[in-house]
């Protein structure tokens, strides 16, 4: 609709940033607050709570609340459980689930169709489902290692790695993905004398850039952000991860400072993170609604 | 945030779908189970085991570390949880047969416990507990159930859904149409409302819990400065009257971006021609929207729903982490009543029973998303 | 030796057949070409003999070797697909080797063979390019070069010039042809364009719904088809169809007519004609000559659609009894719209053809 009075024009764009700005205000309010929080003394940080005080760096600001944190609970020692869990889980997840559908969208085997569908009727399985046998399962599973066998996976990497490398929505990710690739490239390769394995390693994997980017990012989340399993299966301290380590921060008196500290220490990098890839985050999300 | 429960695809199209290359059998067979073991053996072992074990043990007393072998029960389990029973009761009467009326008006009822302690007449309604009640003329009726708190739970659970499903679903889809405007920086206010997605449901919930406080909330202090006092300061998370609808609140506030997103993408399906049709004609906002953009977005708006219901279903760890189902159990949830059976009561046949609840109420939805997005004709 | 032998070879997919039988003999260093209708199985073909499709039944046989159960890289064959099928992600270098980094073949044997390639080809240029910076007829010389440097037995080519545009498709028809005669090579080549056909080939093979309908050297189809679908398939404007009736019969001979068309003796092999009987005549647009003189012409008609192309015109009749038929005459001759027009043909350029199916698809 054509606009006549120019005046009319600017004050349209005004308001319409206006509303935006706002939005955005709402969406980030609880972030902010919690960053400049986490600089200020408990006290300051409560009365601060009062005004718009409680949304600047201003007063006593310092870091002694993250050294306080780092004195009341093994925070380094809970990141590194989860950057180790997490890492190991996307990328043996990217592997495992590739792997398994390429060999669903290229190779013609007895069961494939079966098994395809079973793996996809595995996406309406909510977790919450399964925790509660998982957990008694996970607890009588036997592992074999330098120390011989043992029965029962809690309180180990293991029983936060393992059951979630292969997961239906990975797979269907990249079965799609796969499905699109020009079938000509994949004939050629075989002509050209290449083995499944290779054509997996050398033609179609290097083409996957998108869906490997995509499937890391929505199964990083998922791992990072994890709170119902960890706290039912790892209950000592030497293999938590940040999720569950909050714990540590409600014991007597309630130290919001270091609450604070906390928890920018384990969100403000993975909130970098996505406001430096947030286009492929946004575009991970996306793609799984599109292809729903 | 359970991405597994993002994709209700009618399974039975993937298995349609024809192969590009065929191959010889017998080699192609070897390496394609091959390839496919290791998701297959974890897929079964981490979710397919589970899911059956979940219905198996919900018909046994099976605990997590116990001396005693386990025994079956059969639907004892179930019966626990379900059991519902509805007693009507006339008021007391004095000697004449009237019905004796208190001072405030209201009537005087026999105490139901004397009818479910050892009642010989209300054998059934042994080891059952009040739930509620409803007036009848003179005449109460009693809603008994053998397990209020999961009751409460399921009922709480509902609510939560039926309230966050159209206000997150309509709220996101608000955002969509706005972001989806050709502004400059628009991409930065997309990004900034899907931020709260990308944080932990973990850390979203403690930070509110402080916004939340009673005393030193930030909430309670920003109402009372704006309002210049006039609103005072509630406690939010400690009143059964708005713990829940906080904790709605906070869970819109994480989650909305992720469904504005979805949405956007669906807005983004529709052909610019014909918006550009519908201008010629003429069309108004409210008339572009209504004949352009929303029958475009039907398949989108079924999604979102069903995500957003099957995401609301599991609702958890807020509740952990801010209330722990209190107070008054008016943030009890089916999930996290299942949690405290299974894991913190270490009942575990307790808290299969409830997965497998949650599991046929979640299985019901999705068939009938599938039945919703059906191809017509 | 690289000569190919392909006997009773069927194929269906469950219970469709798909290839129903077919016999072809290739010699060493021929250039076939495998040309017929979408869906009549020539890429079925093609792919069977390099073995990405399961043969069914039958038998194909490379170089003396029976190999319908050799994996496609054991039947020394290299094949150039429609879409080039080269890697995006590699240079055009690390394409062309390709197969011999596969192999772990040595640097040394992998350069060699690839500048080599790359030689024939002219395209030293471009090796360390990548295929987006290439054009459409460089990627397809790549994919050429990929496949010269697997030395195979047979070359085999899937409609590699369908996605060209017209002038750059010419182009690149004579740079194949090129290509054979230096290769000295035996190369099967698929299309659906019968100019390819009959530009390229030594020999050429046409299919019809998985059946071979005839085989032999271009001229050889273009002026003996044994049936009605070769003889409308070969040749631009196609061979015109007209419905004739048997008047007599002679030695080696018959006469037709119909209702546009006066009795005229026509050489023919049809095994026993009958009087009466209903026959198809075979007449190409080139093979009919205007008359000036009416009671000469054999074809009466009126003009419908005129095309001037300069070197010839191309004209639409309709004749009396309301078939239509293509004239190509020579020069620029000038037609009005609804000119009565008669034309004469030699009987020996005419073809008859009895119709053994229902004629229709």
């Amino acid at each position: 609709m054509a606009v006549a009075n120019p005046d009319d024009r600017g004050l349209r764009l005004f308001v319409r940033y206006l509303v935006l700005t706002l939005i955005a205000l709402i969406f980030i309010f609880p972030l902010v607050f919690m960053v400049m929080s986490s600089l200020k003394p408990d006290l300051q940080l409560l009365t601060d709570t009062n005004s718009l005080r409680a949304f600047l760096p201003v007063g006593d600001i310092s870091f002694e609340n993250y050294f306080a944190a780092f004195e009341r609970a093994p925070v380094g020692l809970f990141v590194f459980n989860s950057v180790f869990v997490t890492g190991l889980t996307v990328i043996l997840s990217l592997a495992v689930c590739s792997l398994a559908a390429f060999s669903f969208v290229f190779l013609n085997w007895k069961g494939r169709d079966l098994m395809l569908t079973v793996i996809l009727a595995t996406l309406i399985v909510p977790f919450e489902t399964i925790a509660i046998p998982l957990l008694l399962i996970a607890s009588k599973l036997p592992w074999l290692d330098f120390d011989g066998l043992t029965l029962g996976w809690l309180n180990t990497y293991r029983v936060q790695i393992i059951p979630f490398i292969a997961d239906g929505l990975t797979v269907f990710l990249f079965v799609q993905y796969f499905k699109d690739l020009p079938r000509e490239l994949i004939e050629a390769a075989r002509v050209e004398g290449a083995t499944w394995f290779q054509i997996f390693r050398r033609v179609v994997m290097p083409l996957s850039g998108p869906v490997i980017a995509t499937a890391a990012i929505l199964k990083f989340l998922a791992m990072y952000n994890q709170y119902l399993w960890p706290l039912m299966v790892v209950q000592e301290e030497t293999y938590r991860p940040v999720m569950v380590g909050l714990q540590y921060f409600f014991q007597l008196n309630r130290a919001w400072g270091e609450i604070m500290a906390y928890l920018s220490l384990i969100t403000l990098p993975v909130l970098a993170f996505y406001l430096y890839l947030q286009k492929a985050f946004i575009a991970s999300i996306a793609s799984t609604g599109v292809k729903g | 945030m359970n991405f597994r429960s993002l994709l209700m695809r009618d399974i039975i199209c993937f298995s349609g779908f024809t192969m590009s290359i065929q191959s010889k059998l017998t080699s192609a067979n070897r390496t394609g189970w091959l390839m496919a073991l290791p998701t297959l053996s974890l897929i079964t072992l981490f979710i397919i085991v589970p899911l059956i074990f979940a219905f198996g043990l919900s018909f046994t007393n099976q605990r997590l570390i116990s001396p005693n072998p386990t025994e079956f029960v059969g639907w004892k389990n179930y019966y626990q949880l379900l059991d519902l029973s509805f007693v009507k009761l006339s008021p007391e009467v004095d000697e004449a047969g009237a019905a004796k009326v208190n001072n405030d008006g209201s009537y005087e009822y026999p105490r139901i416990r004397t009818l479910s302690r050892s009642n010989p007449e209300y054998e059934h309604l042994r080891g059952m507990r009040e739930w509620t009640s409803w007036q009848l003329g003179e005449d109460r009726l009693y809603l008994m159930a053998r397990d209020v708190v999961f009751m409460k739970a399921v009922v709480n659970t509902l609510f939560f859904v039926l309230v966050v499903a159209p206000l997150q679903g309509g709220l996101a889809l608000a955002l969509a149409l706005l972001i989806n405007q050709r502004l400059r920086g628009i991409n930065l206010y997309r990004a900034i409302y899907f931020m709260p997605v990308v944080v932990s449901i973990v850390v979203v919930s403690l930070l509110w819990r402080l916004i939340y406080d009673a005393n030193d909330g930030l909430l309670n202090n920003l109402l009372g400065t704006l309002s210049f006092g006039l609103i005072p300061p509630l406690d939010w998370l400690g009143s059964p009257d708005t713990a829940m609808e906080s904790i709605i609140a906070m869970s819109i506030w994480q989650a909305v971006g992720f469904h504005m997103v979805i949405w956007l993408s669906g807005l983004q399906t529709i052909s610019p021609t014909l918006y550009e049709a519908a201008a010629i004609e003429g069309s108004n906002k409210w008339q572009t929207f209504r004949y352009v953009t929303w029958p475009g977005l039907r398949n989108t708006a079924v999604l979102v729903l069903i995500v957003i219901t099957m995401q609301a279903f599991a609702l958890f760890a807020q509740i952990d982490v801010m209330t722990q189902g209190g107070p008054l159990d008016s943030t009890q949830t089916i999930v996290f009543q299942a949690v405290e059976r299974g894991y913190g009561k270490q009942d575990i046949s307790g808290g299969s029973t409830i997965s497998v609840l949650l599991f046929i109420i979640v299985l019901s939805i999705s068939l009938i998303q599938r039945y919703l997005t059906r191809e017509k004709h | 030796m690289a000569n190919l032998s392909i006997r009773k070879l069927k194929k269906s997919y469950g219970d469709t057949p798909v290839i129903k039988g077919v016999d072809i003999e290739i010699n060493d260093g021929e250039f076939v070409v495998f040309v017929g209708p979408s869906g009549c199985g020539k890429s079925t073909l093609l792919r069977m003999i390099a073995g990405l499709e399961d043969i069914t039944d039958g038998e194909l046989e490379i170089g003396g070797h029976v190999v319908n159960e050799l994996e496609p890289k054991d039947r020394k064959i290299a094949m150039v697909f429609q879409s080039y099928a080269i890697f995006p992600h590699m240079t055009v270098r690390e394409n062309m080797a390709f197969g011999l980094t596969i192999a772990k073949a040595s640097q040394e044997e992998k350069e060699s063979k690839v500048n080599e390639a790359a030689r024939i080809l002219k395209m030293e240029h471009l090796l360390d390019r990548r295929p987006s910076q290439l054009s459409g007829g460089q990627r397809q010389r790549v994919a050429i070069g990929r496949a010269i440097v697997r030395q195979p037995s047979v070359f085999l080519f899937d409609e590699p010039l369908s996605n060209l545009d017209a002038a750059l498709r010419m182009d690149m028809r004579m740079e194949i042809s090129k290509l054979h005669k230096q290769l000295d090579a035996t190369m099967i080549y698929v299309t659906h364009d019968q100019v390819e056909a009959m530009t390229l080939a030594d020999k050429i093979v046409v299919l019809k719904d998985g059946e071979v309908q005839q085989i032999g050297a271009p001229m050889d189809l273009y002026h003996n088809p044994v049936n009605k679908f070769v003889a409308g398939f070969l040749g631009s404007p196609s061979m015109n169809f007209i419905e004739v009736r048997v008047n007599a019969v002679r030695e080696g001979e018959v006469e037709v007519q119909s209702n546009s068309l006066d009795p005229i003796w026509i050489p023919s092999t049809i095994d026993a004609p009958t009087i009466g009987e209903q026959l198809s005549l075979g007449l190409r647009p080139q093979y009919l000559t205007l008359c000036t003189d009416t009671h000469e012409g054999k074809l009466h008609g009126k003009v419908v659609i005129t095309e001037r192309l300069g070197t010839e015109t191309v004209v639409d009749l309709s004749l009396k009894d309301e078939s239509r038929i293509i004239a190509s005459v020579a020069e620029d001759a000038i037609f009005a719209e609804d000119q009565e027009v008669s034309l004469t043909f030699d009987p020996t350029q005419a073809h008859l053809f009895r119709d053994v199916r229902k004629s229709n698809s």
